[in-house]
């Protein structure tokens, strides 16, 4: 991994995909308090397929499908433009979403095993927002084709605009389009519901959009968990019943982060999608940021049992009431950075809709799944991210992915009760 | 007030009637003529009785042979008139061509574009954004693939493959709502005015298509935006020639190898208003075609002025102080064209206006030469001569000129505007857009007469006259088959981007 190589990922065009049919109203896309304070950071997905649905590109068919959902959103091509108050808005006047195509000079499977996480970011745009943004664009897509067939598409955003739900659910959208089927979660505009908002802040003029590069320098590992391994676990070491794989693989790589990190006081920051949470549920396609952070402390949790650290994590998630969650919007503004501030550990069970992790969900052709899908996130702050995402097999399997400084991720990957779960490592930039 | 309206419009009305009266005076003179004597004649021949007619036509004694010797005259003159009167030329059906949604070029796309490529250059930016505000075109008109690329990749390859896709797409749709077979056609034409590679277009779409191998194929390039007349001119003269036979007509502008890619402003503005879009026409002189054809043609009257040094240079292609290469459109555009047209109109006039406006104008004629030379000359009315106008939509200053000059409704140049706002300045193709607009409103009937008016660099203007054969069901498909509902919309005079 230290070994430097040249970039394996060459940009080869840039290009401006556009909708199909004309906004007619001049629509405005306003940002909530959370958007706001979700600015510093950008936010990725990455969609690893191992056959391309793209041919000629230029008169594909999956072109015009993505054009056609495109039109169902606005904010999508927009362009982010600045009231005379100083508010960010997004202006929906059609501009487009900015495509680019790349070649990758080695296969999929190559590349899965022997990428690094600054190796990953070359799939997907990066680029935090000009001064003067009127003719950037803030949706970026990004296609990606290895030899010898296999796609990576990425499409990447400012967090401010969209959540990893959102840009999920547009994605498989347009697999939805393309396949000339039903679109299961068409978007919704609609501003948070009030019970939420009541006690908010007029939204402020934001004030440091631009916020400074961090300076440690991170590495990224993705580790694969069968269902398997879970339900081995269960058996060797028992478990609280109600235990969901989301608390074990989080307990797990909370306690071993912590030692690797040496600190002594541990509080994690739980990132958690309150969509389907509320009374009154938010569908999928709610666009925008809803997220809730909340902060979650346990002392000497290096020292502690997986059991135990579970079980406070799932008591944790099943206590947030609609009230813990409009109090933590209200405290969104006292942070600078909402992930890494401290060990961030992100929740993405709410993904997995009977059984079906959805962004697995998203086939462009039938029989071709994706391999794999990564989601990062830019501008992260030194203590890092924990990722624990749905598996592509169905079941108790999940996909954990970690951000944290360089020394530190090399240690997790040598770490016995890690590598006790017989975890298939990829993305980590290990020859 | 009310009183004072009151006389000028019953003085308006009466003046509506004198002139109604005046123009079926005029136009039926011989009927007018013809059914007094008539009726006359058959009221003697009534009167006279049948013995008598007998008694008088046997008092002519006719024989044998001064019988047969008439009736062999008659034969001979009716034969050399039906063989040397020329052969109808039918429109049997044409096609236009619909680009995909993925070409859609939106306002902002296209000023986003201009500035990122343009970006030291803020002026040319500038001139663009006024120009597209002014145009008249719409959000939905469309670029072809490589040139929504940031920076455009115009190579010789994209070219050529936005030339198959256009070409190749009207020409199947046109195949397909005619049930011709390929190896039918006898003539093809194809006309595209700044792409011209080796192997023609031509011979591209014989390979395509496994045209046979004595078809009379012609390649037209570099003849502007009136050559689709003039295709249909040569059609014309060929089926006059060759009896019993078809052609085809291709007429497009291939947009990927001309976007103008330096910032000379009176050289950007094609780039504004010139969009992609391409017709595929076929035209037969078969007997048998002539149930099912469209249209039947009338007139085609082409006028040159290029022996005038001003109207050949008013749209000149060079390359600019940095080599590029592109179209200068000099500012007399508009007088140069209002001067075109009114040689067309010249030759025009005498053969499609009725007689009482040709009589108007002989007056006004008369009197400006002989009797007072400041009289106002007497514009005539074309509105009597067509039910529908096609005018080349090069732009929102031509399309209002003719408006002008030509004294026309809002309605009759709808066709041209709403074609303008939706597909752009599609060059030649665009009176086929038109025309197909017309049809797609359900307004045109049997015996309608229609005129396409198309301007041209050299300068040229070419007019066509067809008459409506059948009465047009709207089409199913076609390029207006989605929006069609949706339009005449309302185009702001500048719109604010």
């Amino acid at each position: 991994m230290g070994i430097a190589q040249e970039n394996r990922v060459e940009v080869k065009s840039m290009l401006t995909a556009v909708s199909s049919k004309p906004s007619r109203s001049a629509r405005v896309h306003p940002f909530t308090a959370l958007d706001n304070a979700m600015s510093p950071h950008t936010l990725h997905v990455i969609v690893y397929y191992p056959r391309s649905p793209f041919g000629s590109f230029d008169l594909d068919s999956v072109r015009i499908s993505l054009s056609e959902l495109l039109s169902m959103y606005p904010p999508v091509v927009g362009r982010v433009a600045k009231t005379p108050d100083g508010i960010l808005e997004v202006k929906c006047n059609d501009a487009g979403l900015r495509t680019l195509k790349a070649k990758v000079c080695v296969g999929i499977d190559e590349w899965l095993r022997s990428a690094d996480g600054h190796d990953e970011s070359d799939l997907t745009a990066w680029g935090d927002m000009p001064e003067d943004p009127s003719t950037w664009a803030p949706f970026r897509l990004q296609i990606n084709e290895f030899q010898g067939g296999g796609v990576a598409i990425g499409l990447s955003c400012p967090h401010r605009q969209a959540d990893a739900t959102t840009l999920t659910v547009l994605l498989k959208s347009w697999t939805e389009a393309q396949r000339r089927r039903c679109i299961v979660h068409p978007p919704s505009f609609s501003p948070l519901p009030s019970i939420l908002t009541d006690d908010t802040d007029a939204v402020k003029p934001n004030s440091a959009t631009i916020s400074k590069p961090i300076s440690t320098k991170t590495a990224t590992a993705t580790f694969r968990f069968s269902s398997s391994s879970f339900k081995k676990y269960i058996e060797e070491d028992g478990i609280f019943p109600k235990a969901s794989p989301f608390d074990v693989f989080a307990a797990l790589f909370w306690t071993r982060v912590a030692l690797v990190k040496r600190k002594s006081h541990d509080r994690v920051c739980m990132c958690v999608d309150f969509r389907r949470l509320l009374p009154n549920p938010l569908p999928y396609g709610f666009f925008g940021n809803a997220l809730n952070f909340s902060s979650l402390e346990m002392t000497n949790v290096a020292d502690q049992g997986i059991v135990h650290v579970a079980r406070l994590i799932n008591d944790h998630v099943t206590n947030l009431t609609v009230e813990k969650i409009r109090s933590d919007l209200n405290r969104v503004g006292e942070q600078e950075l909402m992930y890494g501030g401290d060990l961030t550990i992100v929740n993405m069970e709410h993904m997995i809709v009977e059984g079906d992790p959805m962004m697995y969900e998203a086939v462009f052709e039938d029989g071709v799944r994706p391999v794999h899908v990564s989601y990062r996130i830019g501008n992260v702050g030194g203590e890092g991210v924990i990722m624990v995402m749905p598996s592509p097999e169905k079941g108790f399997g999940r996909v954990v992915s970690v951000t944290l400084p360089e020394e530190e991720v090399s240690k997790l990957l040598v770490d016995q009760e890690i590598l006790r779960f017989e975890p298939k490592i990829i993305l980590s930039g290990v020859k | 007030m009310p009183q004072a309206p009151m006389p000028e419009l019953t003085s308006s009305v009466k003046l509506k009637y004198v002139k109604l009266g005046y123009q079926y005076l005029v136009n039926h003179f011989l009927s007018f003529l013809l059914i007094p004597i008539m009726a006359i004649g058959a009221v003697e021949l009534l009167r006279m009785g049948p013995e008598e007619i007998l008694n008088v036509w046997n008092s002519l004694e006719f024989d044998l042979v001064q019988v047969l010797c008439t009736s062999f005259f008659v034969i001979f003159i009716s034969t050399v008139y039906f063989m040397s009167k020329p052969r109808t030329i039918y429109l049997v059906d044409y096609s236009c061509y619909k680009p995909p949604v993925t070409c859609r070029v939106p306002f902002a796309t296209f000023m986003e574009h201009s500035r990122l490529i343009l970006k030291d250059k803020p002026k040319s930016v500038e001139f663009q954004m006024r120009i597209l505000e002014r145009s008249g075109l719409g959000e939905e008109t469309s670029l072809p693939p490589a040139i929504h690329y940031i920076p455009p990749t115009p190579t010789m390859d994209a070219a050529r493959s936005e030339a198959q896709l256009v070409i190749f797409t009207a020409m199947d749709d046109l195949f397909k709502k005619t049930g011709l077979k390929p190896k039918d056609v006898d003539i093809l034409i194809v006309n595209c005015s700044l792409f011209s590679p080796t192997p023609s277009l031509s011979a591209m779409v014989i390979n395509k298509y496994k045209l046979r191998s004595n078809i009379k194929s012609v390649n037209l390039s570099g003849m502007g935006c009136s050559a689709g007349l003039i295709s249909v001119d040569l059609a014309r003269d060929l089926l006059q020639v060759h009896p019993n036979s078809n052609a085809i007509i291709v007429s497009t502008e291939i947009i990927t190898p001309n976007y103008y890619q330096g910032n000379e402003r009176a050289m950007l503005l094609p780039n504004c208003l010139f969009r992609m879009g391409a017709a595929a026409i076929l035209m037969s002189n078969r007997r048998s075609d002539r149930w099912r054809a469209k249209y039947k043609l009338s007139h085609l009257v082409r006028t040159h002025r290029g022996a005038d040094d001003k109207s050949f240079y008013c749209v000149y292609e060079q390359e600019d102080k940095e080599g590029h290469v592109g179209i200068n459109l000099s500012k007399d555009l508009m007088a140069i064209a209002g001067e075109a047209l009114k040689a067309n109109i010249t030759t025009i006039g005498p053969l499609v206006l009725p007689a009482s406006e040709q009589l108007l104008f002989l007056l006004s004629l008369i009197g400006r030469k002989i009797f007072n030379p400041k009289l106002k000359p007497y514009i005539p009315d074309f509105k009597l001569a067509f039910e529908h106008f096609c005018i080349h939509a090069g732009g929102r200053a031509v399309i209002d000129e003719l408006q002008k000059n030509l004294q026309l409704s809002g309605e009759h140049v709808e066709a041209s505007r709403m074609t303008l706002h939706r597909f752009g300045n599609t060059s030649s193709s665009s009176l086929w857009y038109e025309l197909s607009y017309i049809e797609s409103k359900g307004r045109m009937r049997r015996g309608d007469r229609v005129w396409q008016i198309a301007f041209g660099s050299g300068f040229k203007c070419n007019s066509a006259v067809w008459k409506c054969n059948r009465t047009i069901k709207t089409p199913k498909d076609g390029p207006w088959s989605d929006c069609i509902d949706r339009y005449p919309v309302f185009i702001p005079e500048v719109v604010k981007l």
